[in-house]
């Protein structure tokens, strides 16, 4: 019962935050915003994260390769397809959930507990779309590009870890890369990652729009609004991949 | 002028606001007054929308807030201006910013004629220059109210509302808010309506106050009237604090005399 009773709020407030907007000046600006904080300020981690990621990867793969049969250009194959499929749009779309989700919980939060939303009720300005449009927006636009980053990381951490500790070479690893490379890959994590985008923002930005109480709430909001956004995203990893492939 | 009548408002089944008929007068500050959990707040808020009344009518100005439509009522919210008890500042904007706000939503003006009016609005309440551009986090608390009572009028609103403005204040500062907002509902003319628990607010700038015990209604009157009720829950909470019954009892004597 309460998982329709959220569900119809959630439905709700999305529907009041693609109402119309009353200043789309106003808007646009604080779209460029959200764009540096939630996209440009997430770069540094997604580059760190998918470097160590597609390292550690290309090392797990070149162990569990004992057969001596199998060309060690599968290694560079194996990274990519497994960076392009899964780890660049979903794993990074979790570990965005923690780090975007958690941000996006506890400033509509603390707004709402500050009682600065109902302030802008008062105003006469619709409060769900002013401060919820341009975080999805921002989110779902800088998601394909937070994607394509991760990939092109991810290659090159195993581009360093595999030759350096003796997994691969170089050569190899880079022929492996781009062995019967499929583009249809790319195109459907991209798609995904609007998906993943969408939910990142939406899911924490109603957690924080309906939280009640103090900083304790706000504080218990932001992990409720990052597990129910974690298993949303695999929910419809799964959904997705079933439609797409 | 704002006019309530038969306001009946519950949550979850309890009911919090019971049968509130009152009026509230243009160019006077109204007062709601009352102790901590008797639906002051909630009276306020249902007053500005920001919670739906279970029945009854509110009146703005013979304007039937209850049934308007959601567009004609987001109209009439532009000529709202609300004082929250924490300021309600928005963090992200600076003070100027955040009296520029509702200018920049809602007006058409240039951006002089918008900075002209955030500087008039915020020299009305002496806030200096220097402090135009700190964030809401740098300011005191008493500056935080004052430059949310800048905020409030910069539309030029015809209803005013401030819940618990003096909350959290020291008696000099409260003082100094309650007679700014006196000075500002008498100079623009408009309906002003404050929640406060605060006795000396009420003897200072009550011109009309609406006693509430418990979600009901017990008593109106003026700030003269308010140490001759005979209404006991009021006399219960106004002689809370002794000075009252002294003040009470010394003007006596003086009338006898």
């Amino acid at each position: 019962m309460k998982f329709f009773f959220s569900a119809g709020r959630y439905f709700a407030l999305l529907a009041r935050v693609f109402s119309r907007p009353e200043r789309s000046r106003i808007y646009l600006q604080k779209l460029f915003l959200e764009i540096e904080s939630l996209g440009i300020n997430s770069v540094g981690i997604v580059a760190v994260i998918s470097t160590f990621m597609g390292g550690i990867i290309t090392l797990q793969v070149a162990y569990n390769m004992t057969n001596p049969f199998l060309p060690t250009y599968l290694i560079g194959l194996g990274n990519r397809d497994s960076l392009i499929l899964e780890f660049s749009s979903t794993v990074m779309a979790l570990i965005m959930a923690g780090k975007i989700g958690s941000n996006i919980t506890s400033e509509i939060g603390s707004m709402r507990v500050t009682e600065q939303i109902d302030s802008l009720e008062i105003m006469g300005v619709n409060s769900a779309s002013y401060l919820i449009l341009p975080k999805i927006a921002a989110v779902v636009l800088m998601f394909p590009f937070l994607y394509i980053l991760s990939v092109f990381f991810g290659l090159i951490g195993g581009l360093i870890v595999g030759p350096s500790l003796g997994a691969v070479s170089a050569t190899d690893y880079i022929n492996g890369i781009q062995y019967a490379f499929t583009p249809y890959y790319v195109t459907f994590s991209l798609i995904k990652s609007l998906f993943f985008g969408f939910l990142v923002a939406s899911v924490p930005a109603y957690f924080g729009y309906f939280v009640e109480g103090g900083a304790l709430e706000v504080g218990t909001a932001s992990t409720r609004a990052v597990v129910n956004t974690n298993i949303l995203i695999l929910v419809f990893d799964l959904i997705l991949t079933q439609l797409l492939f | 002028m704002i006019r309530i009548e038969n306001l009946n408002k519950s949550f979850e089944g309890n009911t919090v606001l019971n049968n509130i008929t009152t009026e509230f007068q243009k160019g006077k500050t109204n007062l709601i007054i009352g102790r901590s959990g008797s639906g002051k707040t909630v009276l306020l808020k249902s007053i500005v929308g920001l919670h739906e009344i279970d029945n009854g009518s509110i009146y703005y100005d013979d304007r039937n807030f209850t049934t308007m439509k959601p567009s004609v009522r987001k109209k009439l919210r532009q000529e709202m201006g609300m004082v929250f008890q924490g300021g309600a500042l928005f963090d992200s904007l600076t003070v100027a910013e955040n009296v520029r706000f509702p200018l920049d939503m809602f007006t058409e003006q240039t951006p002089a004629e918008k900075a002209r009016r955030v500087e008039f609005c915020l020299d009305r309440v002496n806030i200096s220059r220097e402090a135009h551009r700190l964030s809401p986090s740098e300011i005191s608390g008493g500056m935080k109210k004052r430059v949310a009572i800048a905020r409030a009028i910069s539309l030029n609103p015809k209803y005013l509302f401030c819940d618990e403005p003096n909350s959290g204040l020291d008696p000099e500062t409260s003082l100094l808010i309650d007679d700014l907002i006196h000075e500002i509902t008498v100079e623009f003319n408009i309906t002003t309506i404050i929640n406060t628990h605060d006795m000396n607010s009420v003897m200072e700038i009550g011109e009309k106050i609406l006693f509430i015990s418990e979600g009901e209604m017990c008593w109106e009157g003026t700030k003269t009237e308010i140490l001759y009720a005979e209404n006991k829950k009021l006399q219960e909470f106004v002689f809370a604090n002794p000075q009252y019954k002294q003040i009470r009892d010394l003007r006596r004597e003086a009338d006898t005399d």
